[in-house]
């Protein structure tokens, strides 16, 4: 008979384990688990009605208006998810090799690159906010200066720019993050491998594409995942920036302010649904869930030790 | 073809100067070896033939070409390195087919090249491994194999046996000297162990302080050493130097006997140097030789080397019969024949030819 007995050291793991289990049963595990139940059933305000199977589920996919809005929202997910993809993580593949190759002024862009991640996402909004303001904004003033006011035009004020300007803001805010991910990757390639390379060829491109890229696979994992995950909780910058609405038109509305505006309603159209809200928001996290156990266990394959 | 011509080669590091000028040349299929202590510049100095690091002064020459600006990939030099750098997402045949396809290669000569090389180093059955399931000495062979597929007109290897354990170390250290008499191609093998050196080379380098000391076969380095330095550096138990004062026909070392070395020329104060299988111990105090006592000995099996204290507290060795046992403390008098003693200048270290 195995004997179980509390040592000192199991003590200690267990106080520092219990705690955050707490924690995140609490605050993570047990709103999802009543976000299951809530979309099963018709709700006034606050007060839970009838169960209604999967009547919610259905009214989101399936019937008009939210249909729409749902496809709408989704659409605008997978464009951010894509946009971010190239602007975020491939700028920031690119700037951390240049950053690793030591650049001229790498020390210094080392810190600038980053920068931006730290501050709040509310300054971030509201800075980007203003530089695409149609007549004082910088952008549009940039434009001007240089022979190119033709361009100038209100970034945030028409469906065709406004989830790009969005976007690009983005971008800017938390490039810094893939950045130095990737770059701690990079610094873990043994210096000798990359002699042995420079042994072989001077092109950067073979460099890059069959050496680098193949051996920073564990941290291209945590960058997708990471990314895949933000991109379809979007929610802060398309919210103060575009609005409750995704104004003008829907053309900013992404799931994230979808579900919101369903569960706890909008200043101009009153009313919440918290029985549509949950069902969107279970649907979500099952997109999620699934599409981030995909991606992590297929890039997991690839990665290998150094 | 690979004639290699180093001119007053010199590095820098910002402002720290790492090789004072390095003159050398290296003939077509020689095996070269640059041996000397730590941080004595020989990995330096095999980097900037490779072009990894860039020359601060001076011109590195090879078949006729100024090779200073060629990048790396374009001097036909290919390098074995200390960690193998095994690229480790790609199998053994991989690595090897990497290199040969960026030189433009087509893919029948690929893999007639990549057969070539697996047979010879015995890696057939390894090639679809990943280098994380070689073992060591398997890494180390599918390095070399990678360098052979290229055809390179100079080999580096920069301390290829450092993370073998010893009994592989011998193992691979034949191969490789058999796979230089196969292929014939230049190579220039780093290392900071003697034996390697002695064992393989056609022409050693010692190098010490970002300098060269001397240049020569194992034979010339280990007879005539052209300073103190190889003298002490090549050779295993080290070789003594004794400081001695030359009186009449004798040397004569401070309270502690003297030699008679007949009719020398040369100054008056002199480092003589001892090989442990040059002296010869004596029991008890004798009138000829220098006075000692024992300190230890190491039993060896086929002989024995004895460590004596000598009176002016220099430690020599000598090689003994494995019978022939001496107690610590013992008192022993070490004679020497003249002819085997190596004579060098007591102030810079040259050595005199007596």
């Amino acid at each position: 008979m195995p004997q179980f007995r509390m040592t000192g050291r199991g003590l200690w793991i267990t106080a520092l384990i219990v705690p955050p289990l707490c924690f995140v049963a609490l605050f993570i595990v047990y709103p999802i688990i009543s976000a299951f139940a809530y979309a099963f059933f018709d709700w006034q305000g606050l007060k839970r009605l009838d169960f209604v199977g999967l009547e919610n589920f259905h009214t989101v996919l399936f019937v008009e208006p939210y249909r729409s809005w749902t496809l709408n929202a989704f659409k605008n997910n997978i464009i951010v998810f894509f946009a971010l993809m190239v602007l975020q993580n491939g700028l920031g593949f690119i700037l951390a090799y240049a950053l690793w190759r030591e650049l001229p002024g790498a020390r210094f862009h080392r810190i600038a690159v980053f920068l931006p991640v730290v501050l709040s996402t509310i300054i971030v909004a509201y800075l980007f906010k203003l530089f695409y303001h149609p007549l004082f904004g910088v952008v549009n003033i940039s434009l001007k200066s240089i022979g190119l006011g033709e361009w100038a035009q209100p970034w945030l004020g028409q469906s065709g720019t406004a989830l790009w300007s969005i976007i690009a803001a983005q971008a800017w805010h938390m490039v810094g993050f893939p950045t130095l991910v990737f770059l701690a990757g990079m610094q873990r390639i043994p210096s000798e491998i990359l002699d042995a390379v420079r042994m072989e060829t001077e092109s950067e491109w073979v460099k890059i594409t069959k050496i680098v890229w193949p051996l920073v696979a564990p941290s291209a994992t945590i960058v997708f995942t990471l990314l895949f995950v933000g991109a379809f909780n979007w929610f802060e910058l398309p919210y103060i920036m575009g609005g409750l609405d995704g104004s003008p038109f829907g053309s900013t509305d992404v799931l994230g302010l979808y579900f919101y505006r369903t569960a706890f309603g909008n200043v101009s159209a009153g009313q919440q649904d918290f029985g549509l809200g949950s069902a969107l928001a279970v649907l979500i996290f099952i997109f999620i869930a699934a599409i981030a156990a995909v991606i992590t266990t297929r890039l997991r394959a690839r990665e290998i030790q150094l | 073809m690979a004639q290699l011509s180093l001119r007053g080669i010199k590095k820098r590091f910002r402002d720290t100067e790492v090789l004072h000028g390095i003159d050398l040349e290296i003939g077509d299929r020689e095996f070269v070896v640059f041996v000397g202590p730590s941080g004595c510049g020989k990995s330096t100095l095999l980097r900037l033939i490779a072009g990894l690091d860039p020359i601060s002064e001076g011109e590195f020459v090879l078949n006729g070409h100024r090779m200073n600006d060629v990048a790396p990939s374009r001097r036909g030099i290919a390098m074995v390195f200390q960690s193998y750098a095994l690229y480790p997402h790609m199998d053994v045949y991989e690595n090897m087919a990497f290199g040969a396809r960026l030189m433009g290669l087509d893919k029948p000569e690929v893999e007639r090249r990549i057969a070539e090389a697996a047979q010879m180093l015995r890696l057939e059955a390894l090639l679809k491994r990943k280098p994380r399931e070689l073992s060591g000495g398997q890494r180390q062979r599918v390095a070399i194999g990678r360098a052979l597929v290229r055809k390179p007109d100079v080999f580096l290897l920069d301390e290829p046996l450092s993370n073998l354990d010893a009994a592989l170390r011998s193992e691979v250290r034949l191969e490789i000297a058999k796979l230089h008499r196969e292929i014939g191609g230049t190579m220039i093998y780093v290392t900071h162990d003697q034996v390697e050196a002695m064992t393989l080379a056609d022409k050693i380098v010692v190098m010490n302080n970002g300098r060269i000391e001397q240049v020569g076969s194992p034979r010339e380095l280990y007879e005539t050493p052209a300073n103190t330095f190889v003298a002490t550096f090549i050779g295993s138990p080290r070789m003594a130097l004794v400081d001695v004062t030359r009186e009449g026909e004798r040397l004569v070392l401070a309270n502690g006997g003297s030699i008679l070395v007949g009719d020398l020329p040369g100054p008056k104060n002199m480092k003589l140097g001892l090989r442990p299988d040059t002296v010869h111990l004596v029991r008890g105090a004798s009138v000829e030789g220098f006075a000692g006592r024992v300190e230890y000995t190491e039993y060896l099996g086929d002989n024995a080397y004895v460590y004596v204290r000598l009176a002016d507290g220099k430690l020599l060795s000598a090689r003994t019969a494995p019978n022939d046992l001496y107690a610590p403390d013992e008192a022993v008098t070490v004679t020497v024949a003249p002819g085997a003693a190596h004579y060098f200048s007591a102030e810079d270290g040259r050595r005199l030819t007596p």
